[in-house]
C-alpha cells in the first residue's frame, strides 16, 4: 500500500512526457519479465525515485541536466547501483542516461507501475475519507469494494477532510461517491431548483 | 414573517427526511489547459464523441477530439470560469435542447435558455442536437409549395416544402430581408419558423427580431442567436441546435422553415475551432471536414413520407461571399448541397433593383414541382427571358440602331424588371403574384411608362379585389389558371387600362379647366 501520489493524481500532467514514460516503462518491464524479476526492477527504481533522490536534491539536478554528459551519468549510476541493484535495473538506468531521460524517472516509474498493475489485471484505486480508518477497516472496504466491482485493487488512502464523511473510491477515471459533502450539494442543488420551480408557478406567497 | 419561517422550514424538512446518500457516479478527467473555448482534458477515458461533459459550476462541454492521452473539450458557455485542474464530468449524454410549442415566440441562445428575459423554457420535450437525417425510404418528393411572398422569387425559383434554397451574394444586397419576407409570409399558413442568427451583429439580430415582431410573426417564430461576441464552440453548434428545434415540428407532421444566417460564419467558427484543436488545415485553412458539417445540417430538411405524417422542414441557408467570389471553397460547397440557389448581386442591388436577385444564375431544382398550376403557366420562361434580356441589354448599350422585334423585347424586359421589384416586408399572396405577373409577361405592360408600373401593378390588384373578387377567389381556390379564368382576366384588364385611361383623362380635363 502505497502513500505517494503519483504525477497525474498530485494534479500535474505533462501529456508528452507521459507518453515518453508510457515506451521507456513498457521496455524496462518487458526486460524484468525476460529476466524473471519484474517486480523487484519496478521496486528498486521507485525506491530510486520516491526514496533517494528527494533526500538529495543535487542528485535530481544532475540526472536532469543535458548539462552532465551521458558518461558522467553512466558513472555515477554505476557508482549508486552497481552491485546494490539487479542488473536489468542497472541497465534501464542507463539506457535512460544516454537517451537523455533520467530527469523523467519519476513519471517512468509510474508509467511502469501503471502498465504493471494494467499487465496483472489489477486497477488503482484511491479511498478517500474524512478521518484517518485503521487497517482492519481499510481491510474491509477494499474487500468490500473489490467484491462489488468484481477487480483486483491496488488501494491508495488519503485523508481529506473536505469530504465531510462517507467515502469517495476511485477507480481509474470513474468515481463512486457516497461522501455527505457531495450528498449536501445535490440537496442544495435540489432546494435551489424547487425554489425556482415553485416561484415560476407562482407556488410561493411570499410577499405577504 | 413567521408564515414564510415556517414555509421554508417545512420544504427543509421535507427535503432533508428525503436526503438519502446515494451513491454518485461518475467519470471524471481533469482540466490540463484551457482557452479561447476549449479545453484539453486528462482522463475521461471512456467518453464517447460528441459527448457531453460537465465542468463544475455546471458548464457544459463536448468531447470533441478523442485522442490517446487526452480529450480535447469545446466549452459551450463561458470558458473564462474554466480553470485547469477543474473536475470534468462525463454525462454519457448527449447535447439537447428544449423542443416544442414551447420555444416558439422565444429568443434563445443555442443550448436552448432564454436570452428575451421571459423566464426560462419550460417543455418536458428535448432533441439531441445532432440527429441523423431521415433516409431514403423516410421522405418523399417535394411537392407542395412554400410561398415567400416574393415575386421574384416564387416565380422564378419557387421554393417547395422541403427543400434547401441557398441564398447567396455579397454584404448588403438584402440576403437577410428575403429571409426574413420568407418568414413573415408564413402568417397564415401554419409554418413553423426558426430564424439562427450566426456571428452576427447583435444590432442587426435586434432589428430583425424586431421587425419580425412588429409584422406579427413572432407568433409563429423561434429566434437562436449566437452573436459575433459570443464563444465559437456556440456559433459552431447553432445551426444544429436551431434544426432540432425545427425537425420537432417535422417529425410530428407539421411544417416548419428555418433560415441560417449565415453559414460561412459557421464555417469560420468551426474552422477557429478546429484550429485549435490542431486538426489539419485543409483549402482556405478550414478542416477537412467542413463540407459534412454543412451536408449534414443541410440533409435534415426533408420532406417525410405520407406513413411518416408528411412534415417538412425547408431551410433557406445564407452565404456571404467576397466580392461576388461563388467559387471560394464554402460557397461552392454549400451550392452543391443545397437544391439550388437565389444569387443577390451587388450592382442591381445599387440599380434599385430588389430583391436584386440575378435571374440567369439563380435556380431551383426541386421548386418547380412545387409551384401551382396558375404560377408556372403565367411564369413559365420568364427566368429564361429575363436572362436574355440582360444581354440584351447590355448589347443595346452600345447604341446600335435596334430592329422593332428587338426594342419590343427590350421593352417588355424593361417592364418585367419594374413588375419584379418588391418592397421589403411587404409579401404578396400567391394569387395577387399570378395576377400580375400574367399582365407583365402577356404584354398588357408594355405601353405603360416604366416608372409607372409600379402604380398600374397597385391599381390593378385592387381594381380585381374591389371589382372582380369572383376572378380572384375563382383562381385562388382552383390554385389554376383556366381558360375561362384567363378570358375573365383579359376582360378584367381591359376594362381596368379603360378605367384608367379615363382616370388619368379625366385628371387632366380637370386640370385643364382649372
Amino acid at each position: 500500500m502505497t502513500t505517494s501520489a503519483t504525477n497525474a493524481e498530485s494534479g500535474h500532467v505533462d501529456i508528452a512526457a507521459d507518453r515518453v514514460a508510457k515506451i521507456y516503462a513498457q521496455a524496462i518491464i518487458e526486460a524484468g519479465e525476460a529476466a524473471g524479476c519484474r517486480p523487484e526492477v519496478i521496486a528498486e527504481l521507485a525506491t530510486l525515485a520516491r526514496d533517494v533522490l528527494p533526500k538529495v536534491p543535487e542528485a535530481a539536478t544532475v540526472f536532469a541536466s543535458p548539462k552532465v554528459t551521458p558518461e558522467e551519468k553512466d558513472r555515477i549510476i554505476d557508482r549508486v547501483a552497481g552491485g546494490r541493484m539487479k542488473p536489468t535495473t542497472t541497465n534501464a538506468l542507463h539506457v535512460l542516461a544516454r537517451h537523455g531521460r533520467l530527469g523523467m524517472l519519476g513519471a517512468v516509474v509510474d508509467a511502469a507501475e501503471r502498465l504493471a498493475d494494467e499487465r496483472d489485471g489489477r486497477q488503482q484505486a484511491v479511498f478517500t475519507t474524512a478521518i484517518p480508518l485503521d487497517s482492519a477497516e481499510q481491510a474491509r472496504i477494499v474487500a468490500d469494494t473489490e467484491k462489488a466491482l468484481s477487480a483486483t485493487l491496488k488501494p491508495r488512502f488519503v485523508v481529506d477532510p473536505a469530504v465531510i464523511g462517507g467515502l469517495v473510491v476511485r477507480v481509474g477515471d470513474t468515481i463512486y461517491d457516497q461522501s455527505v459533502a457531495t450528498g449536501l450539494a445535490r440537496l442544495g442543488g435540489r432546494l435551489q431548483q424547487r425554489n425556482i420551480h415553485a416561484i415560476q408557478t407562482g407556488e410561493y406567497s411570499w410577499h405577504t | 414573517m413567521a408564515h414564510l419561517t415556517d414555509e421554508i422550514a417545512s420544504v427543509l424538512r421535507e427535503e432533508i427526511s428525503r436526503f438519502q446518500s446515494g451513491i454518485d457516479v461518475r467519470e471524471v478527467g481533469r482540466v490540463l489547459e484551457v482557452g479561447d473555448g476549449i479545453a484539453r482534458v486528462w482522463g475521461l477515458s471512456g467518453v464517447m464523441a460528441g459527448e457531453m461533459v460537465e465542468f463544475p459550476g455546471g458548464i457544459t462541454g463536448l468531447a470533441f477530439n478523442l485522442e490517446e492521452n487526452s480529450v480535447g473539450v469545446i466549452i459551450l458557455g463561458d470558458y473564462l470560469k474554466v480553470t485547469e485542474g477543474d473536475e470534468v464530468k462525463s454525462t454519457g449524454r448527449l447535447l439537447s435542447v428544449p423542443v416544442g410549442d414551447a420555444v416558439i415566440g422565444r429568443v434563445l441562445d443555442p443550448l436552448g435558455n432564454p436570452l428575451d428575459g421571459k423566464g426560462p423554457v419550460v417543455s418536458e420535450l428535448r432533441r439531441p442536437v445532432e440527429t441523423l437525417a431521415p433516409g431514403v425510404a423516410e421522405r418523399s418528393p417535394v411537392r407542395e409549395p412554400l410561398q415567400t411572398g416574393i415575386k421574384a422569387v416564387d416565380a422564378m425559383t419557387p421554393i417547395g416544402r422541403g427543400q434547401r434554397e441557398l441564398i447567396i451574394g455579397d454584404r448588403k444586397t438584402g440576403k437577410t430581408a428575403i429571409g426574413i419576407d420568407a418568414i413573415i409570409n408564413q402568417k397564415n399558413s401554419g409554418v413553423k419558423c426558426f430564424y439562427v442568427a450566426v456571428g452576427q451583429k447583435d444590432s442587426s439580430v435586434a432589428v430583425a427580431i424586431d421587425t419580425l415582431r412588429k409584422y406579427g410573426a413572432m407568433d409563429y417564430t423561434t429566434v437562436i442567436v449566437a452573436g459575433a461576441s459570443v464563444a465559437a464552440p456556440l456559433q459552431y453548434i447553432a445551426p444544429y441546435s436551431g434544426t432540432a428545434m425545427a425537425e420537432h415540428f417535422m417529425v410530428n407532421g407539421q411544417h416548419a422553415l428555418i433560415v441560417y444566417d449565415d453559414l460561412s460564419k459557421q464555417a469560420t467558427a468551426y474552422r477557429q475551432l478546429s484550429l485549435l484543436m490542431r486538426r489539419p488545415p485543409g483549402r482556405e485553412a478550414y478542416p477537412g471536414d467542413v463540407f459534412y458539417a454543412h451536408s449534414r445540417l443541410l440533409e435534415r430538411s426533408a420532406k417525410l413520407s405520407k406513413e411518416l405524417g408528411g412534415g417538412s422542414l425547408t431551410s433557406l441557408p445564407i452565404i456571404e461571399t467576397l466580392e461576388g467570389e461563388v467559387s471560394a471553397y464554402i460557397p461552392t460547397n454549400v451550392i452543391s448541397i443545397t437544391d439550388g440557389q437565389i444569387y443577390l448581386q451587388p450592382d442591381l442591388f445599387f440599380a434599385g433593383q430588389r430583391p436584386a436577385m440575378n435571374a440567369g444564375i439563380s435556380v431551383s431544382r426541386v421548386g418547380g414541382a412545387a409551384q401551382t398550376k396558375a404560377m408556372k403557366k403565367v411564369a413559365g420562361g420568364l427566368r429564361l427571358d429575363l436572362a436574355s434580356f440582360r444581354e440584351l441589354e447590355a448589347f443595346a448599350q452600345l447604341g446600335t440602331d435596334l430592329d422593332a422585334a428587338t426594342q419590343q423585347r427590350l421593352d417588355r424586359g424593361y417592364r418585367m424588371v419594374e413588375l419584379l421589384k418588391q418592397g421589403q416586408f411587404a409579401p404578396m399572396d400567391v394569387v395577387d403574384q399570378v395576377l400580375s405577373i400574367y399582365a407583365g409577361t402577356r404584354g398588357h405592360l408594355d405601353e405603360v411608362k416604366r416608372d409607372e408600373v409600379a402604380d398600374w401593378e397597385k391599381g390593378f390588384l385592387t381594381f380585381v379585389r374591389d371589382q372582380v373578387p369572383e376572378l380572384r377567389k375563382r383562381v385562388d381556390e382552383s390554385k389554376e389558371l383556366d381558360a375561362e379564368s384567363e378570358r375573365q382576366l383579359e376582360a378584367a384588364i381591359a376594362e381596368y387600362k379603360r378605367q384608367r385611361a379615363a382616370h388619368a383623362g379625366g385628371g387632366k380635363q380637370l386640370a385643364g379647366a382649372r
